[in-house]
């Protein structure tokens, strides 16, 4: 029986004055790995954000496994340190979440702010460094990573929480292919593992890869869902939302034109 | 501006840090109870703005380039305990990591710029803006002199403590251990470059800053006017009575080099050297209704003369070609005081406040 | 300076700041004397040394501690020309043209007459001249050690055993690490601009230039501080910081300590008059 941990209600949120959320509604089951599909400011990274206590609806309501995410319930410590341990976040700019002076100060902060011993924390942050292939670069400042190596910093840094939600904005937005390739890599290999994983992407290409639902989202609602290859066949569902690729290229026989298409051969 | 190591001694500059401690104390306490966990981000990076904005070459009228400090927008934009903060976190980031001040001399830094800048800089804002609108023009130009008068006061301060040093501090041979010049050598020494150029600097970006938030994120300066009315409204802002007052002050300054085509002395003021020198003596009785003056210098006029060495003897600050320049910048400083002490006495007196 | 001076100017002030920080990193992970100390002796150690160069009242002994930080520099592996670079040269020019006008300015009996120009330096002008110059050199060097044998992040943490507080530790490596993106950032901008400027600018515009890169500097700076804060609190923050002790003195840096104690202490006493 599969709970559900995210439940999203007719939520609505503005920045200043302009609305980035106007009556989204979805549901996450637990273990599902979902992706939500929409063209930039749509609205998906601002429902990450309130996915994860960051921001909170002006209207409707978010609920993690049943109960409401508001500002006074996170005034608990132990409801606030239970939440972020189990729900992590990765955002688009690494610069925004590497603000520690050394990529071990980096990856050991979110223990040390749960107060894990200092033992265990050593421990950890070890593991996970060496499971990333990170491991030589502990000492390193965050200045001097390369864009690949900001984001494993920044995947490390959550992923030492072992939290059971994963919440990606954008993960491959700015990585040269072979970081991309990785990332996909790393996304595919959770599928089935117990791990909640929303994605928010535009990038149409790895979508079955990494999700096994998605949601499209235009101008801060959702406006369909459904399975990926539901979703990636309703060409009219793509062009609406400016999701779809099309750009001019040249064929084997040597036609030339512009036409909605996928790159996959196979 | 920034004191290396070496120029004050170890009890200035113990005595700076015990005046600046204070004040860290008190901005930290008020910002944790203010912004709580926010208080970390806010500061970090708005002190890594005022760090690289300390690395802009401005350019300035007259075709120079010189660095601001950014204090001013610091207290504009965060209040006056935040920019205590960031500024100080700057600098001490500057002196120990890129050797760019002392680190005995950090506490006098700190309280010449961070300190007195960050607050004579909100004080001067907000006397001069008032509660006139965000958008207002008033804005722009209280910024600018905000800008200009606090890092004058800085270096102002920064020029007594070295001016008070040979004073204090000498070796068994009579020779200054730290800084070695004088009151009234190290005062118009610091401040001919920070009038013309560094507080120049600093009101262009501060001026600038504020304008150009006006136009794209007027929010930002809702901290420190905080009754001000959103729109650019009705005239209700004062601007227009100040004007003449200004224009005329600005008219009296270029035309103070006039003063000095009025060959001689003025009548009175005289120093007891005078007495003695024989061409004077004649121009003295010459407006004197031909009344010889007295050949020994009255003794009163020789024991009060001594007291007060006016750090601009005769106007001109030394190491300058031009005497009308000298002038100028002497009267422009005196100016700004003398607007600045108006601009004080008008507030405690009108009864018009402002909160905070 | 042409039209573009002040965008070549700070341009270049930009990349010696990134510059230094990078070989003030390489410096530190050299195998040498300084690197094998713990942080926190070699910040007391350095502030005792500075301290005595401060208070010393004696030009020899100033200049004992200046040829010790000559060894210790040496014994680190820290290559005299960045030494002179990046400390005496601008230390020398400043504090020079400071002291200059003192040989001739201060009263005293007469030492020597510049030919042709016949200006007299006096004794007492050579001395304050000597305890200016020393002094200065001798605390550059000694701090400039510090920073450039300890990766920030230690230097930063040392500064809990002198009781500062964790919130301004943490704002302290926070705010390094945000001005080196900073720098860059605005590097970016004022080379783009330089770029695409042809010809003379006026000094209006070029006075619109630099404070509207700065408007973009502020506006970005608000963005990240929010930005950052999301990210603290999504990883558990919620106002008090926590930092991992990860220092442990041995018996061979309790050695260290007593001994840049001993030197500072002797220094002090040696150089009051």
């Amino acid at each position: 029986m599969t709970t559900r941990i995210f439940e999203v209600q007719d939520v609505r949120y503005c920045y200043e004055r302009v609305v980035a959320l106007d009556g989204a509604s979805l549901t996450v089951p637990s273990g599902v790995r979902v992706a939500l599909l929409g063209a930039n400011g749509s609205g998906k990274s601002t429902l990450l954000r309130l996915l994860d206590g960051l921001y909170f609806a002006e209207s409707g309501v978010v609920r993690f496994a049943g109960e409401p995410l508001t500002e006074a319930r996170f005034e608990d410590e132990s409801f606030s340190f239970d939440f972020r341990r189990r729900v992590g976040i990765l955002f688009q700019n690494p610069d925004v979440q590497l603000f520690n002076p050394s990529v071990f100060d980096e990856v050991a902060f979110g223990p040390l702010q749960l107060r894990w011993p200092p033992e265990e924390i050593r421990k950890r942050v070890g593991a996970i460094l060496d499971a990333l292939h990170i491991a030589h670069l502990k000492d390193r400042p965050p200045h001097r990573l390369s864009g690949g190596e900001k984001k494993r910093v920044a995947i490390a840094s959550v992923l030492v929480l072992d939290p059971q939600v994963l919440l990606l904005d954008e993960p491959t937005a700015a990585l040269d292919p072979q970081s991309q390739g990785q990332m996909i890599d790393m996304i595919s290999a959770w599928k089935d593992t117990g791990r909640t994983v929303v994605t928010a992407t535009h990038d149409l290409h790895s979508v079955e890869d990494i999700a096994d639902y998605c949601f499209v989202f235009e101008a801060g609602r959702v406006l369909a869902e459904g399975t990926p290859s539901d979703i990636l066949q309703d060409v009219g569902l793509l062009r609406r939302t400016g999701l779809l690729h099309s750009h001019r290229h040249t064929h084997p026989s040597g036609e030339i034109h512009s036409h909605p298409h996928q790159h996959h051969d196979h | 501006m920034h004191i290396p190591d070496g120029y004050l001694s170890p009890s200035t500059c113990a005595a700076l840090y015990a005046a600046s401690a204070p004040f860290w104390y008190v901005s930290l306490r008020r910002l944790q109870r203010a912004l709580r966990s926010r208080l970390i981000p806010l500061l970090s990076v708005f002190a890594a703005f005022s760090f690289v904005v300390m690395m802009f070459n401005m350019p300035l009228p007259g075709g120079t380039t010189g660095h601001a400090v950014g204090v001013s927008i610091a207290s504009i934009v965060l209040g006056p305990w935040a920019s205590i903060l960031a500024i100080s976190i700057a600098l001490l980031i500057q002196a120990v990591f890129f050797g760019d001040g002392g680190i005995t001399a950090l506490g006098a830094n700190c309280f010449n710029m961070a300190v007195a800048g960050s607050l004579a800089a909100y004080a001067i804002y907000r006397v001069i803006s008032g509660n006139c609108s965000i958008g207002s023009r008033r804005r722009v130009v209280a910024a600018g002199l905000a800008g200009y008068l606090s890092i004058n006061l800085s270096a102002l301060l920064a020029a007594v403590e070295f001016g008070i040093q040979p004073l204090f501090f000498r070796d068994a041979g009579g020779a200054p251990l730290y800084a070695p010049y004088p009151l009234k050598v190290a005062v118009p020494a610091m401040m001919l470059g920070h009038l013309t150029v560094a507080g120049v600097a600093e009101a262009v970006l501060a001026a600038g800053l504020v304008a150009w938030l006006q136009r794209s994120h007027p929010s930002l300066l809702r901290a420190t006017a905080p009754n001000a009315p959103e729109t650019n409204g009705a005239a209700a802002d004062g601007w227009p009575a100040i004007r003449p007052l200004l224009v005329g002050l600005s008219i009296l300054l270029l035309v103070t080099p006039l003063g000095i085509l009025a060959v001689g002395s003025a009548w009175g003021e005289w120093s007891p050297r005078d007495f003695a020198d024989p061409a004077v003596r004649r121009q003295i009785a010459a407006v004197s209704l031909h009344q010889q003056p007295p050949s020994i210098v009255p003794a009163g006029l020789q024991r009060l003369s001594a007291i007060w060495t006016a750090p601009f003897p005769a106007y001109a600050p030394p190491f300058l070609r031009s005497a009308s320049f000298g002038y100028l910048l002497s009267a422009t400083f005196g100016a700004g005081l003398i607007l600045l002490v108006a601009v004080g006495a008008d507030r405690v007196f009108s009864g018009r406040r402002g909160s905070g | 300076m042409g039209s573009h001076g002040f965008l070549e100017g700070s341009i270049q002030g930009f990349l010696r700041a990134l510059e230094h920080a990078l070989e003030s990193e390489e410096l530190a992970r050299r195998n040498g004397l300084l690197q094998s100390l713990d942080p926190r002796v070699k910040l007391i150690g350095t502030l005792g040394l500075v301290l005595a160069a401060t208070t010393s009242r004696r030009l020899a002994v100033i200049a004992a501690l200046f040829a010790l930080a000559c060894l210790l520099a040496a014994c680190s592996r820290v290559p005299l020309r960045t030494l002179m670079f990046r400390t005496w040269a601008g230390a020398l020019t400043f504090t020079g043209v400071i002291a200059l006008p003192a040989l001739f300015l201060t009263p005293g009996p007469l030492f020597w007459r510049l030919p042709l120009l016949g200006f007299p330096v006096t004794l007492t002008g050579l001395r304050t001249a000597a305890y200016l110059v020393s002094r200065v050199e001798t605390a550059a060097t000694l701090s400039m050690l510090l920073v450039l044998c300890t990766p920030w992040s230690h230097v930063l943490k040392a500064l809990r055993v002198l009781r500062v507080p964790v919130v301004l530790v943490v704002i302290l490596g926070m705010t390094y690490r945000y001005i080196l993106l900073m720098i860059a950032a605005a590097r970016e901008m004022f080379e783009s601009r330089r770029s695409r400027t042809v010809g003379r600018l006026d000094a209006g515009q070029r006075r619109r230039m630099a404070v509207s890169a700065a408007g973009v500097l502020l506006s970005r700076t608000m963005q990240l501080s929010g930005d950052v804060y999301l990210a603290m609190q999504a990883r558990g923050f919620r106002g008090d910081v926590y930092v991992l002790d990860e220092f442990r003195m041995d018996g061979r840096n309790w050695v260290w300590l007593a001994l840049l104690i001993a030197l500072g202490g002797a220094a002090v006493w040696a150089g009051r008059s």
